[in-house]
C-alpha cells in the first residue's frame, strides 16, 4: 500500500492489520516513534496523520492508506528544529526522553489547531501523553514558550 | 599513599558556613570553593544530550537493530502455582520462522540450562513466570509460534493475598529458607533469617535502648497501623535487551540502571570473563529502581542468541512489564511512639510485614530508626511470600512506606501535645540541614496561615501538611572515570556509568569543564559502555556522589600531565600553572598564558589520558543524611472525596548542587510520583485467580498532566567536605516525604485521619462517614 | 495484533451482507470465522489485542458516505450520524447551545486524540470496562462462563444497583446524556429496513440477556441517533466524577435534563451512568423533583431519592454517597 511519510512517498508491503507503529519502526526504520503501552493510552507512539494526532500503536496501516503521516523525524525540516523542539530544549522539558517524541507530536498538533492555548487547554490536549519521569510542569511550560515563539 | 591537608568549605552558606581541615590522599585535587565562585558547576547548564531526544535520533534498547537480528518472545505461565509435567516444543521447533527455542531451567545459570529435560523444569511460582522462549524472524511470528508450545501443568494451590499468606496452613511458596541478593539499588537484604510458612524474618535493623522502659516513661503513647499498597514502576520504556552471543564473548544492549551489573551477571551465567562481555546503554527510558541485572528475559535472549547464532532482541510488552517486572511491595506497618510532655521522643517501636511476591524487600526502611532523636528503638520487619512475581526497589525502597507511618504518627503526637507540627520537628530533629529547610520552606509556603484541622466551612476544604525525609549519603567506591585529551582539541570524559535521564552526562561534563577551566559544551561525554571504566549503578541515589569526584579527579590528573608537558613552554614549572576561561595561566603572571586548545596542539602524543576512582570519604564515614522537608496544600471535596493537590513546596539538600535545573526536575518528578502514590496508583489482584486485573494503563492509574500541582523548590547548598565535588544524589530524597505531606494536609483539611493508601475518593467518603 | 482480513465497505448494504457477527456473538460463540463491523475501531482493536476475540475479517464502515453528519432543527430536533466523530460532536455549536449535557458528556469522553477517531455509534455500542470482562483470564457470565468474578471480588468500580447477576457498569458517558434526553437509536438491517429504538430499549439488561449489552444483532448497524427537540425552558447539566482530573473512567456520572416553568420543574430526567449495568433514570428522584423549585434542599433530597434502592457491594458503598452528591450538584448547576 502507498502512503506518504515525512514528505516522502512510501510503499509498504505488510499485512493490512499491521499496527502503523510497527510498520514505521521495523519497515521504515523510523525508530523515533516509541512503543509504550500498545493500548493508545500513553502517547509514546503519537504521529500525525493528515495533521491529526494519532496513536500509531492501535492504528492498522490500512487506516492510513494514501494519507500523510508525519513522525518525530519529520518535525524538524532540513535539520532546522521546529519551535516546539526548540522550546523543549529551552525549558529542559525532558529527562529520559522516551516520551519526548510523542509529546512533541501532540504539542505540534495542538499549536497548529490552537496557536495560543491556555494552560488548561494544554493539559487537556496532552491528557493522554505519559511522562513517567513526571516532567509535566516543564512540558507545559515548553508548550507555552513555543506558542510565544512563532 | 602520602597525605595532604585541604581546607574546605563546611556547612550551609547563609547559615553556618565555616571551614574545615581534611586529611586527604596527596593526589586529590584542591578544595573547590562554594558554588558562587565556580563557573560551570552549580549552574543550570543545559542538558548535553537533549537534542538527540527531541529529534527522535536517540536510540534506546528497543531501537537497536543489528544485522540478522531476531525477535524473542516468551511463553508465560497462566497459573500462579504449578508443577510442569511436560513441555513439548517439537512443533514450534519445526516452525520455519523460528530459529531457536529455549526452555528456562530450574537454575538459570549456564550449567543448569544445558539440561532442558523434565527433571530440570522449574516449579511455577507466579502468573507470568516465563518458561519457554523463541527467537523468530519478527515479533508477530514469535507470538504466533509460541501457541505451538504445549505445556502440561499440574495446577497447585496458591496464595496471593497478604493476610491469607501469613496464616498457618497457607499454600507454601518456598519449602526452605531462601536467600536473595539485594538488587543494586535496593535495600540490604539481611541473610539467614528464619522462614516459618510464608513468613520470613524478622529483620531487626539496629535496635537501641529498651523500648518497654521508654514507653513506661512516656507521657503519651500512640499506636497505629498504616497500610500501603503495591505500587508499579511502569517506566515508559519496558524492560528488554538485545543480546549478541558469540563464542568469545557477548555484546548486550540493555535498558538498565547498571551496565556493570548486567555485564557481571551475563558473564557469570554464560561462563565468560567480565572483559568478554560488553554492555551498552546509551539511552534508556526510565527505571525507577526496577532495572538491574540480566533479568530472566535477558538470560532467555542470551540462550536464544547462542542457539541461533544471531543477535536477539527481547523486549517486554506493557502487560508483561506490569505482571513480572517489579513493583514496590505493600506494607502493614504497626507503629508505636511514646513521647514526654515536653515533646521529646522516648520510644519508637515498629513491626511491619508486606509481600514482594516471591522476592524479598517488603520492609519499611530505616527512617523511623534514624530520622529523629529517640533513645529507645526496636523494629521487626517481615517479608511474606506470595505467589506473585518478585518486587523490586522503587525510588527510596522501604523509606516511602516507612515515612507514611512515621510522619503521620509524629503529626498526631504533635497534635496531642498541642504543638504545631513544624515546631515539633524543631524539638525532636537534630538535623541542621532540615532545620534550615523547615525555616525556608515554611516561609515560602506560608505555613503560618495553616488553620485548625477541619475548620474550613462548606463541603470543599483546604488543608496544609508537612513531612520530612532522611536518606543515607550512600556512595559506591567502585566508580571510575577516564578523562582523555586529544591533540585536535577534543576533551572526553568516559565511564561505564549510565544516564537514566537524571542528567549524569551533563554533570560529568560540568565537573570536568570546571576542573579544566573550560565550558561544559567543550566536553564530550561517553558513558553507558562497559568498555569504559566501571561506573556506579544508578540506585540508592549514589550516582552523582560517586562518579563526579572520580571524574573531577581524572580531569585533575589529566591536567597535571598536560601541565608537565607544557610548563617549559611558558617558562615555568608545572606547579605554577592553573586553568581558567579556556586558558592555562602562570599563577601570578596572567600575561603568561596559552589557550587550552593551543596547549593540546603541543601535546607530545596524539592523546593523553588519566583515570581516577572515587576515593574514601574525607574525614571518614559518618552517620549523616540527605534531608528534605516538603509542604503540601490540598483541596478536598468532602462530598465527592476528590482530592486536588494545589501546591507543594519542597526544600532539599544534596551536598553541592551541580546542576540546579536538573535537580529541580528530579524533585518535580519525585513529588509527582509521591502524589500519585498517595492518591491514585495501586495494583489490584483478583484473589480468585491470582491475576493482576488492572494490568494496563487503562486501569492502572498513573498521573498525567492535570495531576500536577504548583511546585516550588528550595535547594540548599550544603558542604559536608567529604569528596572532591561534595555532590550527592537527589533521586530518592525527592520522593520520600511527598505522599505523607499530602495525607497530613488531607487531615488538616477534613479533620479525619486516613491510615491507608492510596487515598481514593472511596476512602475519604468512608472515613468521613465513620467519623 | 492478530491477523485478519480488511474489507472497506462502500455502502451499508455491502457491510450488512458481509457481516456475520456482532462483538457479543464473537465473544460468546467463538470468532474464528467472524466478520465484524468496525467504525472508529478503538474498542474492537482493543478486544483483538487482548486476545478476547480473533475475527477473520474486519469490515470497515468508516468511509461509507452519508453515515456522518450533524443536523439540527428547532422543531425536528437533532440527528447525528453514527459515523460522526466525538470531536465533531464536541465542536458543534448547536449542540453546545441546545443540548449542553450532551456536549459536556462528549467533551469528557476518552481524550482529545481518541475523540478524533471514535464515532458516536461505536461509543454507545461499546462494551463494559469491567476488568474481569476485559481480561482473557476470567471467563465470566458475559463471555459464556459460569460466574461473576466481581460479586465477591474487586468490585470497587462496579454497579450499586441492578447488580444481582452481573455487576458491571456501562462505559459510555455519552449514553448517560442521551438517556436523559430521551434519544432514539436508528438501526438499519439487511435489506435496508430501518427502525427507531428508544435509547432505553437499546441497552440490554443482564437479566434479560447477559451475553449482550445492546439490542444489535448481526446484520444490523446503528446509522444515526436522534434526539427530540427540547422545549424553550429546558436546562441540562452533566457531571462526570473520576478519581483523577485527567481522563478517567467515571466512578459516577449523572445527566439531568429539566423542563422549567419559572423556577418550578415541570418535567425531569435524571440519568445515572456507572451505577448500573445499563444507564438508568431514577424515577424516584424525578418524581420527587417534579413540581418543585430546584434549590439546595430539594436537590439534596433528590440525590437521596436517587439512591433509595441502591444495593452496594462490599467495596463500592462510597458510590452511593458520590451519586447523592452529583445528582444534587447536577440539578443545582442546571439552573
Amino acid at each position: 500500500m502507498e502512503l506518504k511519510v515525512n514528505g516522502k512517498n512510501q510503499s509498504l508491503d505488510v499485512p493490512a492489520h499491521t499496527p502503523l507503529l510497527q510498520a514505521l519502526r521495523e519497515s521504515l526504520q523510523l525508530t523515533g516513534t516509541k512503543y509504550g503501552c500498545g493500548e493508545g493510552a500513553c502517547g509514546a507512539c503519537m504521529v500525525l496523520v493528515d495533521g491529526t494526532p494519532t496513536p500509531s500503536c492501535i492504528t492498522p496501516v490500512s487506516n492510513v492508506r494514501n494519507r500523510e503521516v508525519i513522525t518525530i523525524e519529520g518535525i524538524s525540516v532540513n535539520g532546522k528544529l521546529h519551535a516546539v523542539q526548540k522550546a523543549f530544549l529551552a525549558e529542559e522539558a525532558l529527562q529520559c526522553g522516551y516520551c519526548t517524541p510523542g509529546m512533541i507530536i501532540s504539542a505540534v498538533a495542538l499549536l497548529n489547531k490552537n496557536p495560543e492555548p491556555t494552560e488548561s487547554q494544554i493539559k487537556e490536549a496532552m491528557q493522554r501523553n505519559v511522562c513517567r519521569c513526571c516532567v509535566y510542569p516543564y512540558i507545559v511550560k515548553a508548550i507555552q514558550t513555543a506558542s510565544k515563539m512563532k | 599513599m602520602d597525605k595532604k591537608t585541604l581546607i574546605m568549605p563546611f556547612g550551609i552558606p547563609g547559615h553556618n558556613l565555616t571551614q574545615i581541615e581534611r586529611e586527604v590522599p596527596a593526589d586529590e585535587p584542591p578544595a573547590w570553593p562554594v558554588n558562587a565562585e565556580l563557573k560551570e558547576v552549580g549552574k543550570s547548564v543545559k542538558r548535553v544530550d537533549a537534542r538527540a531526544k527531541v529529534t527522535g535520533q536517540a536510540k534506546y534498547t528497543s531501537d537497536i537493530q543489528l544485522p540478522g537480528m531476531l525477535y524473542g518472545k516468551m511463553l508465560r505461565s497462566p497459573y500462579p502455582h504449578a508443577r510442569i509435567r511436560n513441555i513439548d516444543t517439537r512443533q514450534v521447533e519445526r516452525h520455519p520462522g523460528v530459529l531457536a527455542v529455549h526452555i528456562l531451567g530450574k537454575d538459570i545459570s549456564m550449567a543448569g540450562s544445558k539440561d532442558e529435560s523434565a527433571d530440570n523444569y522449574p516449579e511455577v511460582k507466579y502468573i507470568g513466570q516465563p518458561i519457554v522462549g523463541v527467537a523468530a524472524l519478527n515479533d508477530n511470528t514469535a507470538i504466533e509460534a509460541l501457541k505451538l508450545v504445549k505445556i502440561d501443568y499440574e495446577v497447585l494451590p496458591f496464595v496471593v493475598d497478604l493476610e491469607k499468606a501469613r496464616m498457618e496452613g497457607a499454600p507454601l511458596v518456598f519449602e526452605a529458607p531462601v536467600e536473595k541478593e539485594a538488587s543494586d539499588g535496593g535495600e540490604e537484604i539481611e541473610k539467614g533469617l528464619s522462614l516459618s510458612g510464608n513468613v520470613r524474618g524478622p529483620s531487626r535493623g539496629q535496635p537501641r535502648g529498651d523500648t518497654q522502659k521508654g514507653f513506661a516513661e512516656s507521657d503519651i503513647v500512640i499506636e497505629r497501623t498504616y497500610v500501603t499498597q503495591v505500587h508499579m514502576h511502569n517506566p515508559l520504556e519496558t524492560h528488554g535487551v538485545v543480546v549478541d552471543w558469540k563464542p568469545d564473548g557477548m555484546l548486550i544492549y540493555a535498558s538498565t540502571q547498571s551496565t556493570k551489573g548486567v555485564r557481571d551477571e551475563f558473564a557469570q551465567l554464560f561462563g565468560f570473563r567480565k572483559s568478554q562481555v560488553r554492555v551498552i546503554t546509551e539511552y534508556m527510558g526510565g527505571g525507577f529502581g526496577a532495572k538491574y541485572g540480566a533479568g530472566n528475559f535477558g538470560v532467555m535472549a542470551g540462550h536464544l542468541s547462542r542457539k541461533s547464532g544471531r543477535p536477539v532482541r527481547l523486549m517486554l510488552d506493557r502487560k508483561e512489564e506490569q505482571l513480572t517486572a517489579g513493583f514496590r511491595p505493600n506494607s502493614v506497618h504497626q507503629l508505636k511512639i511514646g513521647a514526654k510532655k515536653d515533646g521529646k521522643l522516648s520510644a519508637i517501636q515498629q513491626r511491619s510485614y508486606g509481600t514482594a511476591g516471591v522476592g524479598l524487600g517488603a520492609g519499611v526502611g530505616s527512617i523511623a530508626q534514624n530520622m529523629y532523636e529517640c533513645p529507645n528503638f526496636a523494629t521487626e520487619q517481615y517479608d511474606i511470600f506470595t505467589h506473585f512475581s518478585p518486587g523490586a526497589a522503587w525510588r527510596a525502597p522501604g523509606a516511602v512506606q516507612g515515612a507514611f507511618g512515621l510522619e503521620s504518627l509524629i503529626d498526631e503526637i504533635a497534635e496531642s501535645l498541642n504543638i504545631d507540627p513544624l515546631k515539633y520537628r524543631d524539638i525532636i530533629d537534630k538535623s541542621e540541614v532540615r532545620k534550615v529547610e523547615r525555616q525556608k520552606g515554611a516561609e515560602l509556603f506560608g505555613w503560618s496561615k495553616r488553620k485548625k484541622a477541619g475548620s474550613d466551612p462548606g463541603p470543599v476544604k483546604k488543608g496544609m501538611g508537612l513531612a520530612q525525609s532522611s536518606w543515607p549519603r550512600f556512595t559506591h567506591l567502585d566508580s571510575t572515570a577516564e578523562v582523555r585529551l586529544f591533540r585536535d582539541g577534543a576533551v572526553e570524559v568516559r565511564s561505564g556509568v549510565q544516564d537514566l535521564g537524571t542528567g549524569t552526562k551533563t554533570i560529568l561534563a560540568q565537573v570536568v569543564a570546571e576542573e579544566l577551566g573550560l565550558k561544559t559544551e567543550d566536553i564530550t561525554v561517553r558513558i553507558g559502555d562497559t568498555l569504559f571504566p566501571d561506573g556506579p549503578p544508578s540506585g540508592g541515589s549514589v550516582t552523582a556522589g560517586s562518579i563526579t569526584p572520580a571524574a573531577r579527579n581524572a580531569a585533575y590528573q589529566a591536567k597535571l600531565k598536560l601541565f608537565r608537558q607544557i610548563a617549559s613552554k611558558l617558562d615555568t614549572t608545572p606547579d605554577k600553572l592553573m586553568t581558567a576561561d579556556g586558558k592555562i595561566y602562570v599563577t601570578g603572571e596572567p600575561s603568561k598564558n596559552i589557550s587550552f586548545a593551543d596547549a593540546l596542539k603541543q601535546m607530545r602524543t596524539e592523546q593523553l589520558t588519566a583515570e581516577a576512582s572515587r576515593s574514601d570519604d574525607y574525614g571518614g564515614m559518618s552517620r549523616d543524611d540527605l534531608g528534605s522537608v516538603q509542604f503540601a496544600e490540598v483541596t478536598v471535596d468532602t462530598e465527592t472525596g476528590f482530592v486536588k493537590v494545589d501546591r507543594i513546596v519542597a526544600a532539599h539538600s544534596c551536598g553541592r548542587p551541580l546542576n540546579i535545573a536538573q535537580i529541580e526536575s528530579q524533585i518535580n518528578g519525585g513529588i509527582i510520583h509521591g502524589i500519585s502514590y498517595a492518591l491514585y496508583e495501586s495494583r489490584v489482584i483478583d484473589d480468585q485467580t491470582g491475576q493482576m486485573i488492572n494490568v494496563n494503563f487503562d486501569q492502572y492509574k498513573i498521573p498525567y498532566a492535570f495531576e500536577i500541582p504548583d511546585i516550588r523548590t528550595i535547594i540548599l547548598e550544603e558542604y559536608p567536605a567529604k569528596s572532591s565535588t561534595d555532590a550527592y544524589g537527589i533521586g530518592e530524597p525527592a520522593n520520600i516525604a511527598t505522599a505523607v505531606a499530602v495525607t497530613n494536609a488531607i487531615y488538616n483539611a477534613i479533620g479525619v485521619r486516613i491510615f491507608e493508601l492510596p487515598v481514593t475518593p472511596a476512602k475519604i467518603l468512608d472515613a468521613l462517614k465513620r467519623a | 495484533m492478530n491477523k485478519f482480513k480488511w474489507f472497506n465497505a462502500q455502502n451499508i448494504e455491502e457491510a450488512l451482507e458481509r457481516t456475520n457477527a456482532t462483538v457479543s456473538d464473537a465473544i460468546n460463540r467463538g470468532s474464528a470465522d467472524s466478520a465484524i463491523i468496525k467504525s472508529g475501531g478503538i474498542e474492537l482493536l482493543d478486544f483483538i489485542k487482548e486476545g478476547i476475540i480473533e475475527p477473520a475479517e474486519i469490515i470497515n464502515i468508516k468511509s461509507i458516505p452519508g453515515l456522518e453528519g450533524i443536523a439540527f432543527d428547532r422543531t425536528a430536533g437533532l440527528r447525528i450520524g453514527a459515523n460522526t466523530t466525538l470531536a465533531d460532536i464536541e465542536n458543534n455549536g448547536d449542540i453546545k447551545l441546545q443540548y449542553l449535557a450532551l456536549h459536556q458528556a462528549v467533551s469528557k469522553a476518552a481524550t482529545p486524540q481518541l475523540r478524533n477517531v471514535s464515532t458516536l455509534g461505536g461509543n454507545i455500542a461499546q462494551r463494559t470496562r469491567c476488568w474481569y470482562f476485559r481480561s482473557i483470564d476470567h471467563p465470566c457470565f458475559r463471555k459464556g462462563g459460569t460466574t461473576c468474578f466481581a460479586q465477591n471480588g474487586e468490585n470497587q468500580m462496579h454497579a450499586i444497583m441492578n447488580n444481582g447477576t452481573c455487576c458491571s457498569v456501562h462505559a459510555s458517558s455519552v449514553a448517560t446524556a442521551l438517556l436523559a434526553y430521551g434519544a432514539t437509536v436508528e438501526i438499519t438491517s439487511r435489506g435496508g429496513q430501518k427502525k427507531d429504538v428508544s435509547i432505553d430499549d437499546f441497552f440490554v439488561n443482564p437479566f434479560t440477556d447477559i451475553r449482550r449489552e445492546s439490542v444489535l444483532r448481526r446484520g444490523e448497524i446503528i446509522t444515526a441517533v436522534n434526539i427530540p427537540a427540547q422545549g424553550k425552558n429546558v436546562k441540562s447539566w452533566y457531571i462526570k466524577q473520576g478519581e483523577r482530573a485527567s481522563f478517567d473512567w467515571a466512578l459516577a456520572d449523572v445527566a439531568v435534563v429539566v423542563e422549567l416553568s419559572g423556577k418550578r420543574v415541570r418535567k425531569a430526567a435524571i440519568a445515572m451512568g456507572a451505577a448500573s449495568p445499563v444507564p438508568v433514570r431514577s424515577k424516584a428522584a424525578e418524581e420527587f423533583i417534579t413540581g418543585k423549585d430546584i434549590n439546595a434542599t430539594t436537590a439534596a433530597e433528590a440525590g437521596q431519592k436517587a439512591m433509595e434502592n441502591a444495593t452496594p457491594l462490599a467495596k463500592n458503598g462510597y458510590k452511593v454517597d458520590l451519586f447523592k452528591t452529583i445528582v444534587k450538584r447536577a440539578l443545582l448547576e442546571s439552573v
